[in-house]
């Protein structure tokens, strides 16, 4: 402590038992991390002070951004030294010419986007939180976003990163200029969730503003006839901005916030969004709407950027909405197949049933990335093993039909002890031994991620989850 | 209106109170999601999570489900909420986190042995009292005795002019501070509703403070017994007409408080006066288009935006005589908050200095706020302010 506040000013180190619980949860589920100091740093430097500072002491490091992360990335165990990066919010350089810019890692996504509007550009990934989660969350789940379909996720975004390592050294990974020779450290290190070392800032690639934009709300009877349709627009060739498909329960749950219109009695919607050249555009949107008809679908065009932004407010609130019905949600997030996401869909809603629970289906269909959402009252005697039972029953569906295990949200505590599932030991070691090059003192927000066991460097991770961080 | 009147958030005689009388069912209904903190004042200028919505309601729930202490950190979360509830409509969940926040501060006021609020705000209600002290004060001023930036206090006229009621089609609720310092305002207003065909009736010294003050202190008894003056004082059928956006919140959030019919039947009468001009549109004169060259920038009052949600009449009425351009802050507080400038000056003016920036980059000439907080807070940082329908009378006056 003593030491935290030789390298920061003590206003901005903070011990009271209020200030570290609330740091010991994000937006996931799991309760009951439990934070040590808490760093407010304001640069690399100070950053650097701190990882030094935790390394001499011994203690292990968590970087925390808004704390809107789904898997539990950020939750601290073990009392570890925490790192928020808010106060680490500016934008140090905007290259509008090279649509590059240097921004800090607790930048709030939305408000890149806002700060390069005068240029013409955005930073195109979107996540459904991106008017409050950090970019510095971003590149550390590779974040995806609705208008990742075409553009590409986090990843894709980013030319390079300044990562401050635990031995407190700071590097420049990958290179503003768009490539760098050797290996690709950058792409190893977008995606880490935390476990390789703190990004104190980020070169990204802005993506210039389409001249025009075509959006479509479909609406179908059947989830079927949705879940073929958005097949049919990609097989088509078309290549949309998004492709976001809700059911009908969350629809319902939205529409009584946003009041957009969206049509309660659907079984399922589709927001199909064409961007482009406004005669490509106008061709391509009047396909989509020839396949939809084709398969029964009713189609709205949204008239003007307000009635957009009106269908967009609604599908980006739904992780909010659902409290409106119960008071606690469990969100998933798994990838399948384009062409089985009817299948699976409707496999989730027979898992549900099986577990006495409710669902509500979200999510980005265009890449088949799946948002399934229990809905529960944690208050409810025994209701905790149910939900995780049909939360592991919706990853074992999905991971069979040659799905993976998150899309973007991440691995974090959440699907850590799914990772055997999906990887042999070749692969879990492989992994562990890349993040060991990066990080060989395994304080790197440790117990994430990797499963124990992994590698014989996780010796300081625990067997499990400890008890009652499950909430 | 019995004296058993218990205010919603005092929840008394239920059984097993919860340390901080919260609804158990509304502190459940936060999922974390953590969408609310851009909206939030004390957040955007410090990061923090103890300074956020969401991180105040985690909060709440240390303390009245886990026993946790109410210690100096939980103190001066709550302390630090404006209470401007931008929050509120930025929660897809329809978190009622006024609600909560109201139920905290009246707990945490009843803890308190000394609160000078309570006598401060005792004042309020003698609108007489009031008026003798704001004369001393406006002479104190005059003298320089008064460090009024400090305290966040505007130039006080040493002397108003009285208003006189002209029918009985409106009421024009006149309120405490706002009458006292501020009366030029309430002079613009009734002139435009005039214009417009109205005849104005005035609640005279009945009436005083609505009680905004108090509740938001927590100090409930205070609240009650000025809601019940002020209900008495505006009796009838006609509409109650609200230009500060402050007391038509809690003006309007009377029948909720109260649960009595009487108070909702008086709430359902109270309408922002910027409703109801943009509602008789028709009946206002039309203006001489050599006006239209001064640009106005719209600062909505977070109890106008936010919880009354009437954001768009203020542009509607105002559109008609002057050019209106948007701030590009999403309606984020200016840090007034009622007596919040006052009691924490550093944050507030963080808060302002936000505001200031997109004032800023809106180009405007000048800015429109309907909140007497608002205006004050704005002005003291240098900001040219005026409440939407001063400008709007002026043209009139302007056009003949």
């Amino acid at each position: 402590m003593r030491d935290l506040r030789q390298v920061l000013p003590s206003d901005r180190v903070r011990t009271a038992p209020l200030e570290r619980s609330l740091m010991g949860r994000d937006a996931s589920i799991f309760e009951g991390g439990r934070a040590g100091p808490v760093c407010f740093p304001v640069g690399t430097e100070e950053v650097q002070g701190c990882v030094d500072t935790a390394r001499r002491h011994g203690r292990a490091v968590v970087p925390r951004g808004a704390g809107t992360g789904l898997a539990g990335g950020a939750v601290p165990l073990e009392e570890p030294v925490v790192v928020v990066t808010t106060k680490m919010n500016r934008l140090l350089s905007v290259d509008a010419d090279s649509r590059v810019a240097w921004v800090q890692p607790g930048m709030i996504n939305l408000d890149l986007s806002r700060a390069t509007a005068p240029y013409g550009l955005h930073f195109a990934p979107d996540p459904s939180s991106q008017q409050v989660c950090s970019l510095g969350g971003n590149v550390g789940t590779n974040a995806g976003g609705p208008h990742c379909l075409a553009h590409g996720v986090t990843s894709s975004h980013v030319l390079a990163v300044e990562v401050v390592l635990m031995s407190g050294e700071a590097v420049v990974l990958g290179n503003p200029d768009g490539w760098a020779p050797g290996m690709d450290l950058r792409g190893a290190y977008v995606g880490s969730e935390g476990m390789m070392g703190i990004t104190t800032a980020i070169a990204v690639r802005l993506t210039p503003n389409p001249p025009a934009v075509q959006t479509l709300l479909l609406a179908f009877d059947s989830v079927d006839a949705a879940a073929q349709t958005v097949s049919a627009v990609i097989a088509d060739g078309i290549v949309p901005a998004a492709i976001e498909m809700m059911d009908n329960n969350i629809i319902r749950a939205v529409e009584a916030f946003v009041g957009a219109g969206f049509p309660t009695d659907a079984a399922a919607v589709v927001i199909v969004e064409v961007d482009g050249l406004p005669g490509g555009v106008a061709e391509e949107a009047d396909r989509v709407v020839e396949l939809a008809t084709a398969r029964g679908g009713s189609v709205r065009r949204a008239a003007d950027e307000e009635e957009r932004a009106l269908l967009w407010k609604g599908r980006k609130s739904a992780f909010g909405a659902i409290a409106r019905i119960m008071p606690n949600y469990y969100l998933h997030d798994t990838v399948v197949p384009r062409t089985r996401l009817a299948e699976v869909m409707n496999r989730v809603y027979e898992i549900v049933e099986e577990h006495d629970l409710q669902v509500m289906n979200v999510f980005h269909a265009g890449d088949g990335n799946l948002h399934p959402m229990l809905l529960f009252d944690r208050r409810e005697p025994g209701i905790m093993p149910r939900v995780h039972a049909a939360g592991a029953a919706i990853i074992e569906a999905s991971l069979a039909v040659g799905g993976v295990l998150s899309g973007e949200h991440g691995i974090g505590m959440e699907k850590r002890d799914f990772m055997p599932l999906m990887f042999s030991e070749a692969d879990l070691d492989a992994q562990a031994r890349l993040r060991r090059a990066f990080d060989p003192s395994g304080m790197a927000n440790p117990s994430k991620v990797l499963p124990t066991g992994a590698s014989c460097a996780d010796i300081n991770a625990l067997d499990k989850v400890p008890d009652g961080v499950w909430g | 209106m019995s004296s058993k009147v218990s205010l919603r958030i005092a929840r008394e005689g239920s059984p097993a109170k919860p340390t901080l009388g919260i609804d158990p069912e509304e502190l459940a209904s936060c999922v974390s999601c953590g969408l609310c903190l851009p909206h939030c004042p004390t957040f955007r200028v410090t990061g923090e999570e103890w300074a956020s919505p969401r991180g105040r309601i985690s909060a709440m729930r240390e303390v009245q489900d886990n026993g946790a202490a109410v210690d100096a950190a939980f103190l001066s979360s709550m302390e630090t909420c404006v209470q401007c509830r931008g929050c509120e409509p930025a929660c897809p969940s329809g978190v009622p986190f006024g609600s909560m926040m109201e139920a905290t501060q009246a707990e945490l006021a009843q803890r308190r042995r000394f609160d000078l609020r309570r006598w401060g705000f005792r004042v309020l209600s003698h609108p007489r009292l009031l008026n003798l002290l704001s004369r001393i004060l406006a002479v104190a001023q005059r003298l320089r005795l008064v460090p009024s930036k400090r305290l966040g206090l505007p130039p006080i006229p040493l002397a108003q002019k009285r208003l006189r009621p002209t029918g009985d089609d409106v009421w024009l609720f006149t309120g405490c501070v706002m009458d006292a310092w501020q009366r030029s305002t309430h002079t613009a207003v009734k002139r435009v509703l005039e214009a417009a065909g109205a005849g104005v009736a005035l609640p005279g010294a009945g009436a005083g403070c609505c009680g905004a003050l108090s509740l938001h202190a927590g100090l409930e008894g205070h609240t009650r017994s000025l809601a019940i003056r002020t209900m008495k004082a505006l009796e009838g059928t006609s509409p109650i007409l609200v230009d500060s956006a402050g007391c038509g919140a809690v003006l309007k959030e009377y029948g909720k408080h109260f649960g009595t019919p009487e108070a909702a039947a008086f709430s359902e009468r109270v309408l922002d006066v910027h409703e109801w001009l943009a509602a008789h549109a028709d009946q206002l004169p039309t203006a001489g288009e050599q006006r239209q060259d001064v640009t106005v920038a719209v600062h909505d009052p977070c109890h106008l935006r936010h919880v009354q949600r009437v954001h768009q009449p203020v542009a509607d009425v105002l559109s008609r005589y002057v050019t209106v351009v948007a701030l590009d802050d999403e309606g984020l507080c200016c840090g007034a908050g009622g007596a919040y400038a006052a009691m924490q000056p550093d944050l507030a003016a963080s808060i302002r200095d936000r505001k200031l920036e997109a004032i800023k980059r809106s180009g405007a000439d000048i800015v429109a706020s309907a909140n007497p907080g608002c205006t004050i807070h704005l002005a003291n940082a240098g900001v040219a302010v005026r409440h939407p329908l001063e400008i709007v009378g002026e043209v009139i006056d302007h056009d003949g």
